[in-house]
């Protein structure tokens, strides 16, 4: 958590630019090329197929999105009123519910609103808290006006985190009106801070690095230091916070929906689908609640996991231990050449 | 005296910081639409009652003008009423928060005995079956909804087995509730003698804080599994094992040396869990603090709210000095 990637330690995969400067100098080469990175991955993947399985539940996901009227037997928001409360069976494959909906074509609907608004709301907040994060760190500890106003922003964002999360979020619903646009704000709103104090402090750490001084002396003027050199080389935390944080905000959009502040009733949905079945469940038809619950879990899992392999593979000195130790496996009778680093 | 000074400086934080969480949370609340007067007397009352009304609560004057009338009666204690209770805000936070404190405090210790030894043993045996099972315990409990947990719990222990309580609240309809003192139900049992009203209490207790405390073990696993396995690594520890102590002692060293970040994180969950609670108080239908504090805003009533938020703000700073007095306890360096 505290290691901050230096100019020599950030190599290819993570500076997007691909300056030939700043490649590391003991191990050249090393993901030079797409291939090289590819075959990295299929190798990483292979040897922890936890992360593996993290993808393909990600990827699932995505594609249930997107082919969700193609899969569903159902029509997703169409209740059949003689059919309601079926156990699962082969008409019904995960039964249907106390209006007479097919589960099964719910859940499959579902990740078109959930993803959309923890995408949406997670992208906005690490845009919009990363931003600020990056002009609050550079320009802190210039004195004047300028570290006053970034004094301001940091003591706004210790108010706005002192509220206690889910209030806040219902409470900011409740005051955009209850529609998909104002569920994602609500989230961006509740997460920016976190990007704020991620970005702030990389960049306070990276901003007395040598190179950006030279950058400055060779006339650069802020921007220009800030877009081309602060930002990239401060983007690792970032990255791997973000997955992690797409699973909680499809948490916290069910939980929002469970309260009825969030999606409302015949979207699909898998908090509001939870909320409907929880009268249901008491009686002992657990069907309508429990199979969205598995669906949000495992969507919740699947993003943890690849956040977990993004924290490893954006980590440079991580990554560089575990390729020495992929390639130990390989020659397993070669004396390792790699100390291998404790990861 | 080190302490004093510490904590007398902290205060002076303390008041504008307080000053401007009432004032965000009373824009915000603001902000929601619904005109908490109508709510009052209903759709059919007459324009003059409504009129009258607005007056009676300051309704009519300019935002600032009303946020001074509330800074001026949260001075003398006067959180107002709320119109859904038709009760002093006080009085009702008074009943609630003890409810969600008591859940929450039970839920972390349960949270602590299950990460605590997991968190030490995954990080002391590192290519074991327990490292294995805690790496997917931390997870999977990232990734459950309580709520979701919860009803799961109640399916199994009440509908089909049949040895947990109803979900419908803190103790009993049958038993005779204890005389309300402190509104911990469980020390109110106590004080009175009333064995089977304390029988009932636990018996509802146990659903709820089995959900949360399983949910809320994750991230206390995750952390002292990873301070511990950076402790272990450290070259003070491996100078203790290289000196042949016990393993028992250095194992005990390095666990006290992770306190600080263990700590760090209950504070945190505690925090957290006074409003994070509310979705399992709902399904166990709890009548907490949290719960009190939705109503409020899904239904326009201010008050509850901004009481709400105030109450957990203020608990969360008392919890932030106590962590600073056990940093003072547990950590010499600090002591100086």
């Amino acid at each position: 958590m505290t290691h901050h990637p230096g100019p020599a330690e950030v190599d290819a995969s993570v500076n997007e630019a691909g300056e030939p400067g700043v490649k590391p100098p003991g191990s050249s080469g090393f993901l030079a090329s797409w291939r090289a990175r590819l075959r990295f991955l299929l190798a990483v993947l292979a040897s922890r197929p936890l992360f593996a399985v993290g993808y393909i539940i990600v990827f699932a996901v995505i594609l249930l999105a997107i082919f969700a009227p193609w899969i569903a037997p159902y029509h997703p928001e169409k209740a059949n009123p003689t059919d309601y409360l079926q156990a699962p069976s082969w008409r019904h494959l995960l039964g249907t519910d106390q209006t007479g909906m097919d589960i099964f074509s719910r859940i499959i609907y579902a990740p078109r609103i959930d993803l959309t608004i923890a995408i949406g709301g997670t992208a906005i907040s690490a845009i919009v808290g990363s931003l600020i994060g990056a002009v609050v760190g550079y320009y802190q500890e210039m004195g004047g006006t300028r570290s006053l106003a970034a004094g301001f922003i940091m003591r706004t964002a210790d108010v706005l985190q002192a509220f206690p999360v889910f209030v806040f979020a219902i409470a900011l619903v409740a005051i955009f009106g209850q529609s998909l646009q104002s569920i994602i704000a609500a989230i961006a709103f509740v997460n920016a801070p976190i990007y704020l104090r991620l970005m702030r402090s990389q960049v306070l750490s990276i901003r007395n690095m040598r190179y950006i001084e030279a950058a400055y002396v060779s006339g650069a003027n802020d921007m220009n230091i800030m877009l081309r050199h602060v930002i990239p080389n401060s983007m690792a935390p970032i990255l791997s916070q973000l997955s992690v944080n797409i699973g909680w905000s499809v948490l916290l959009t069910a939980a929002l929906s469970f309260v009825g502040a969030g999606v409302e009733a015949p979207i699909p949905e898998w908090g509001s689908m939870i909320a409907m079945g929880f009268g249901n469940i008491i009686t002992g038809q657990w069907w309508p609640s429990v199979f969205p619950g598995i669906a949000l879990g495992v969507t919740v899992f699947g993003f943890a996991l690849v956040g977990a392999s993004v924290e490893v593979l954006a980590d440079p000195a991580r990554r560089r231990a575990l390729a020495g130790t992929l390639r130990e496996k390989k020659r397993p009778n070669a004396p390792s050449k790699q100390p291998a680093e404790a990861a | 005296m080190r302490v004093l000074r510490y904590i007398g400086r902290r205060m002076l934080f303390i008041v504008p910081q307080l000053v401007g969480i009432v004032l965000v949370s009373f824009l915000l609340v603001k902000m929601i639409p619904g005109d908490p007067a109508v709510m009052m007397v209903g759709p059919m009352a007459s324009a003059e009652t409504l009129a009258k009304l607005r007056t009676e609560l300051g309704l009519d004057g300019s935002i600032m003008y009303q946020f001074w009338i509330y800074l001026t009666n949260l001075v003398q204690g006067d959180l107002g009423t709320s119109w859904q209770t038709t009760r002093p805000v006080l009085n009702d936070l008074f009943v609630r928060f003890p409810a969600t404190l008591e859940l929450i405090t039970l839920s972390l210790l349960l949270a602590l005995l299950i990460g605590i030894p997991l968190g030490v043993a995954a990080a002391y045996f590192r290519r074991s079956v327990v490292k294995k099972f805690s790496d997917y315990y931390g997870l999977l409990a990232g990734a459950l909804p309580d709520f979701w947990l919860g009803m799961i719990l109640i399916y199994f222990f009440y509908t089909i087995f049949q040895i947990a309580p109803a979900p419908l609240g803190r103790i009993g309809f049958a038993v005779m509730t204890p005389s309300p003192v402190t509104n911990f139900l469980i020390i109110d049992c106590i004080l009175e003698g009333n064995w089977q009203a304390l029988w009932s209490t636990l018996g509802h207790l146990i659903l709820p804080v089995v959900t949360l405390g399983v949910i809320t073990a994750g991230p206390i696993l995750k952390m002292t599994q990873s301070t511990m396995e950076r402790m272990l690594e450290s070259d003070f520890i491996r100078y203790a094992d290289m000196c042949g102590l016990p393993k028992s002692v250095v194992i005990r060293q390095a666990f006290r040396n992770s306190l600080p970040s263990i700590v760090t994180i209950v504070s945190v969950l505690y925090g957290f869990l006074v409003g994070g609670a509310v979705l399992v108080e709902i399904v166990f239908s709890w009548g907490g603090a949290g719960q009190y504090a939705v109503q409020g805003v899904l239904n326009a009533d201010i008050n509850p709210v901004l009481g709400f938020v105030l109450f957990s703000a203020v608990l969360s700073l008392i919890i932030y000095l106590i962590v600073d007095l056990i940093y003072f306890a547990i950590d010499p360096r600090i002591r100086g």
